[in-house]
């Protein structure tokens, strides 16, 4: 190693490196571990409510007999293949997420299309059984048990719940193998018990890849007509215009923390470089010029800068695996440790940090005098 | 080979003129020992910044052969430093995290063999078994003595020496200008000092008073 390569004196002067790099890292970890778990909340919407991908749900407004020709209507005019229809019945149930309690369907729905559905939703199997027909029995999906700790013979929904009501404990019979969140019960078992007595209808297009065309055009053609429609598109555009205030916040909030870690690790630098008066009064004395001491000490901190910024985002990406393995996995909470969103919003405090400390440098070299430090009159 | 014509550096204090050397007239002879004798504050040590190119005359002119070092850029002067000439300072700075080796390697940089030198050097010294000790491992002598030999590595047309001897007692004082005059080959030795026991061997001295030339002896 060069005596005055930059990495000698960053190596041999770990004591005062190692934490210089240790608050960018902070900085970096603070930033990143925020904004994914922010972003965890929508990831977590749309995780949730992913099943909708599958269909567009429909009922009808003010007539509940109206749901076989609105059914009918859809068959025959949409642009793309329709599958399947099935008839169902829905009730309401909660689920949990990071920020509270989240509304969630129980659909009732026939052993056959129940089946069917099941495949749909990529399940690869199932512990347990099917609901019985007309039984207080439920079947779930596995982070559905998960997020509520569900077991086969815990209770789903109970007389004694305001927010899971069912006249009679409904039990959980079966797990499904799929990653989607699903709740069912037989549709017979909700057809006797759960009000209001309105069959729903979920539109299956042939092929999953056009069911959001299948539900762009369901709603264009009943726009003002006496039905309602639940489609992922809509989960999507809510979620964002929910999310766009607080984004707007957090922009807010980032840009302020990003601008006081850069002044607090502007002064550090400074002070970093302060100490070193002597070291570039003396090698400027017997001969190295000032462009030479500059594009040391600009390496310098851009090796301690990079070095910080990206142990923090591995270090980052680390403990948001932790995180998800440890807290959120197991209650199903979604969180994206690599969320590229999180480790963009860290790219600003590397530069912010580099000008401020090059800018400091810069002035300080200005009006250095190496003959004030050989004198001992600036030490 | 230097020569200070009319030279002279003024400060400003508190709006005022302070002459730190006035007209200076002074040739730097090739393979001399120029002594620069005076007290304290005469201006001894600023004649040196100004003939080695650390200061550059408020007025007059210093010049290496037929170049002037005040016509020069902050960074040709680096250069020149660098690469002509060697220092040895009142304070013997050595950068702590390097070795002995290491301080006195850094004086030549674009050497073919600087390490090799360095080494040489050490020896030459009496401190071949301290060469990768750490400053703070090194007595105050034998720091000057690294010093001294940072100064000489790759043998500099001229080396300044401010003080050399103000940090050590008289026997290690001594030794380092004895160090610095026979380790130096065909190298001019420019000392200042206010210590005239210390210039012995200088073929030159030369007395400031009050930043003037007052005596040229030798």
């Amino acid at each position: 190693m060069r005596p005055l390569a930059p990495l000698t004196y960053l190596v041999r002067n770990a004591g005062k490196t190692i934490p210089l790099i240790g608050v960018i890292v902070l900085a970096v970890l603070l930033v990143c571990g925020i904004i994914s778990l922010i972003n965890s909340i929508p990831l977590s919407i749309r995780v949730i409510y992913s099943y909708n991908k599958e269909f567009l749900g429909v009922s009808p407004r003010g007539d509940p007999t109206q749901t076989p020709r609105i059914v009918a209507d859809i068959k025959k005019n949409s642009p793309i293949p329709v599958e399947r229809a099935i008839i169902c019945r829905a009730t309401t149930n909660q689920v949990k997420s990071i920020v509270g309690k989240w509304p969630f369907v129980v659909v009732g729905l026939g052993q056959e299309d129940m089946i069917w559905y099941l495949r749909r939703q990529l399940s690869k199997g199932l512990e347990g059984r099917m609901p019985t027909p007309g039984a207080p029995e439920a079947l779930v999906s596995k982070p559905v048990a998960r997020n509520l700790s569900l077991g086969i013979g815990s209770v789903l929904l109970s007389p004694d719940s305001n927010e899971s009501y069912s006249p009679m404990p409904v039990k959980v019979v079966g797990i499904a193998d799929t990653d989607r969140w699903l709740m069912f019960t037989s549709i017979e078992y909700q057809q006797e018990n759960h009000s209001p007595p309105i069959d729903l209808a979920m539109i299956f297009a042939k092929d999953v890849q056009q069911q959001a065309k299948l539900d762009l055009w369901a709603e264009a053609h009943f726009k003002g007509q006496r039905a309602q429609l639940w489609a992922y598109h809509q989960i999507e555009k809510n979620t964002q215009e929910m999310f766009a205030t607080l984004y707007q916040i957090l922009n807010v909030v980032i840009g302020t923390l990003a601008l006081v870690i850069t002044i607090m690790m502007g002064m550090l630098m400074n002070i970093y470089q302060s100490q070193r008066l002597v070291e570039f009064g003396l090698l400027q004395a017997i001969g190295y010029t000032k462009k030479q001491l500059l594009r040391r000490v600009l390496i310098e901190s851009v090796v301690v800068v990079i070095a910080g910024w990206i142990i923090g985002m591995v270090v980052g990406y680390g403990l948001l695996i932790l995180a998800q393995k440890l807290m959120m996995e197991p209650k199903s909470f979604a969180l994206n440790p690599a969320d590229p969103t999180a480790f963009a919003y860290t790219i600003p405090i590397p530069f912010a940090i580099l000008v401020v400390a090059i800018a400091t440098v810069v002035l300080r070299f200005r009006s250095f005098d190496p003959v004030g430090i050989v004198e001992r009159r600036l030490v | 080979m230097i020569r200070a014509r009319s030279a002279s550096l003024v400060y400003q204090d508190h709006g005022r003129d302070v002459f730190a050397c006035r007209d200076i007239d002074l040739e730097v002879r090739e393979n001399e020992f120029l002594g620069i004798l005076g007290p304290s504050g005469s201006g001894k040590s600023s004649l040196l910044y100004l003939l080695s190119g650390l200061k550059t005359p408020t007025s007059g002119d210093i010049t290496l052969g037929d170049r002037s070092l005040a016509s020069m850029s902050d960074e040709e002067r680096s250069r020149l430093r660098l690469s002509e000439f060697g220092f040895v300072f009142q304070q013997p700075y050595l950068l702590g995290y390097l070795s002995a080796l290491e301080n006195i390697v850094i004086a030549d940089p674009h050497g073919s063999n600087p390490k090799a030198e360095a080494s040489q050097m050490l020896a030459r010294l009496g401190m071949a078994e301290k060469a990768h000790r750490q400053p703070h491992e090194l007595s105050g002598g034998e720091r000057q003595r690294v010093c001294v030999a940072r100064a000489l590595l790759g043998s500099p047309k001229v080396i300044f020496a401010d003080e050399p001897t103000a940090a050590l007692d008289h026997v290690n004082g001594a030794a380092v200008v004895e160090l610095l005059n026979t380790l130096r080959g065909n190298g001019s030795l420019v000392m200042v000092t206010h210590d005239e026991s210390m210039l012995g061997a200088a073929d030159r001295i030369v007395r400031l008073a009050d930043g003037v030339l007052v005596q040229a002896l030798g």
